[in-house]
């Protein structure tokens, strides 16, 4: 279970939006967060629309320890 | 043991409530909210943003020094009290002008920037959260800083778009104040609003594209799945290096972001700046020894129709608050700019249209206070005012001498004649025989009856009279300006 600690809705694009805004630094962050999502639907179901990921590394994907924070 | 009163706008944020008492402004905590306050405490952050002005001076009570207020006053229960030095005046951003909404955003950004350093962040970033001292910016709520949790992104983010940044671009880009927008939505702009209004050459500038357009579309596509993102944006590694980089591209945003009043806004307010003959030498010296005479100290004044703030200068002298009050966001831009340039301590200027002051706003209109309660003037100064509201607005002679009663303080009034030309002027575009009541007989008969009027003058061109006033013993006018005995 997550935690929500904030009184504010952080809001789901918003969020989102924070990895598109980032700049060099939210690169590899958001080279992880498609790839795990690619991951995910492979797993699942048959690939999707899904822009392909750049050359960035799998690492911690959902079900990593800090899921359970 | 201080006896308070509960901020009423204060309610949003669970771990801590606002109260006023005599002596200052109360944050009562929760075991949370104390929590945080003392890893704010820890970090050099606190000390030295206190010292630089750019947060409120606060200090943390003992027990036997804080208030206690009611338990259903409060959500939680008290873990500890801050006590805050007040501010002069509370203003609202929908009273600012355009450089001081962005300056009030830079601040929050610097405030952010350095919490990142010390593992902190900040809960909230809406500009109801910063003040001013004269033309300096101040950060007040001190419940906003709390340890940032490592993967979490800045939760605030799209608080900062939708109070700051958004309105900021609306005027920037388009031209529309933003004022009347925050004053009718308090949640301010949203991005798809935002995004429906700017032209496509504006939609392709760097930083619009991304924290305006994208922005939108992302809101619309991913609706409703923000726990699941949460999650996906722990495990792909989302972290403080990340907001911090955010955080440094608004600033730059912001800082190369800029909006200029119209040309001919300049040259009338450059025009008005030098303007001098023998009525505007009385009228300083008349306010001068209005403001000098006032009982001492004369802790605060209101300037209404400050334009270029000659007079909310000379109130200065003395006072210790000047609100110099204009319904033009253009001519406060400008004024704005050169209290922050002369680092003004004292002046704050304000939008605000006259004709329809600031209301009650908010959760059950009592978030977000009028303007008259707010702290009240003891000297107000009406000059070149009373014809505008009662030629131009068509608000009835009797009505703005009630109003001007129901402030509470002594009054410096200018009545033009109506033989003045820029009383013609104004009448000239009305129908004969609509402003009969615009007369200075008649408007005197009116200021006698809720003031001693102390001192008159008419000005050497004999178009212009000048009042020194108080206000009368017994006449007691309540908030809607009524008499009431």
């Amino acid at each position: 279970m997550l935690s929500l600690p904030a009184y504010l809705d952080a809001g789901t694009g918003s969020m989102l939006l924070q990895v598109l805004a980032g700049g060099l630094a939210a690169a590899a962050v958001a080279g992880r967060l498609f790839w795990n999502r690619i991951l995910t639907l492979l797993r699942i179901r048959k690939p999707q629309e899904e822009p392909a990921a750049p050359d960035a590394p799998a690492s911690g994907g959902p079900g990593s320890p800090r899921d359970a924070a | 043991m201080a006896t308070v009163v509960r901020e009423e706008g204060s309610f949003r944020d669970p771990d801590s409530r606002v109260f006023h008492g005599d002596d200052g402004v109360y944050r009562v905590l929760s075991a949370r909210g104390l929590a945080d306050y003392r890893a704010l405490a820890a970090t050099p952050l606190l000390a030295a943003a206190v010292r630089s002005g750019r947060l409120v001076e606060t200090e943390l009570l003992d027990d036997e020094a804080a208030p206690r207020p009611a338990e259903t006053e409060l959500p939680h229960a008290p873990a500890g009290v801050l006590r805050h030095a007040r501010i002069p005046f509370v203003s609202y951003p929908y009273e600012w002008s355009w450089s001081m909404l962005r300056d009030a955003a830079l601040l929050q950004l610097e405030l952010l920037a350095d919490a990142l350093d010390h593992g902190l962040t900040l809960k909230d970033a809406t500009p109801y959260n910063v003040q001013w001292r004269g033309a300096q910016p101040q950060f007040v709520d001190l419940g906003s800083f709390e340890p940032l949790r490592e993967g979490e992104p800045w939760v605030a983010y799209r608080q900062f778009c939708t109070l700051f940044l958004n309105p900021l671009l609306l005027q920037a880009l388009t031209g529309v104040p933003f004022q009347p927008w925050l004053r009718g939505s308090l949640e301010g702009i949203a991005p798809a609003e935002l995004a429906g209004l700017l032209r496509r050459r504006d939609r392709l500038r760097r930083g619009v594209l991304t924290h305006v357009v994208l922005h939108a579309r992302m809101e619309r596509r991913h609706a409703g799945r923000s726990r699941e993102v949460r999650r996906e944006l722990r495990s792909a590694g989302f972290g403080t290096e990340l907001i911090r980089a955010n955080v440094a591209g608004l600033r730059k945003l912001l800082r190369r972001l800029d909006w200029r009043p119209p040309e001919t806004v300049w040259t009338a307010y450059e025009r008005d700046k030098s303007y001098s003959d023998a009525d505007e030498a009385r009228k300083d010296a008349f306010v001068r020894a209005a403001v000098a005479q006032a009982p001492q100290p004369l802790r605060r004044v209101w300037d209404l129709g400050a334009n270029t703030g000659r007079y909310a200068r000379i109130a200065a002298e003395h006072a210790d608050c000047v609100l110099a009050i204009d319904s033009d966001q253009a001519a406060v831009e400008l004024l704005y700019r050169e209290l922050r340039e002369e680092r003004s301590a004292r002046i704050v200027p304000l939008v605000v249209d006259l004709a329809a002051p600031s209301p009650a706003l908010g959760w059950r209109g009592r978030e977000r206070m009028p303007l008259e309660r707010r702290g009240q003037p003891s000297l107000t100064l009406a000059l070149a005012v009373v014809h505008h509201l009662s030629i131009a607005a068509n608000v009835p002679l009797r009505e703005v001498v009630e109003w001007f009663a129901s402030l509470g303080g002594s009054l410096v009034v200018e009545f033009p004649h109506r033989d003045d030309p820029m009383v013609r002027t104004l009448l000239a575009g009305k129908r004969d025989g609509l402003h009969a009541d615009y007369e200075r007989d008649a408007f005197e008969r009116l200021l006698a009856e809720a003031f001693e009027v102390e001192r008159r003058e008419t000005l050497a061109s004999g178009t212009r009279t000048l009042y020194l006033a108080h206000p009368r013993e017994g006449a007691t006018i309540d908030l809607r300006g009524r008499r009431t005995a």
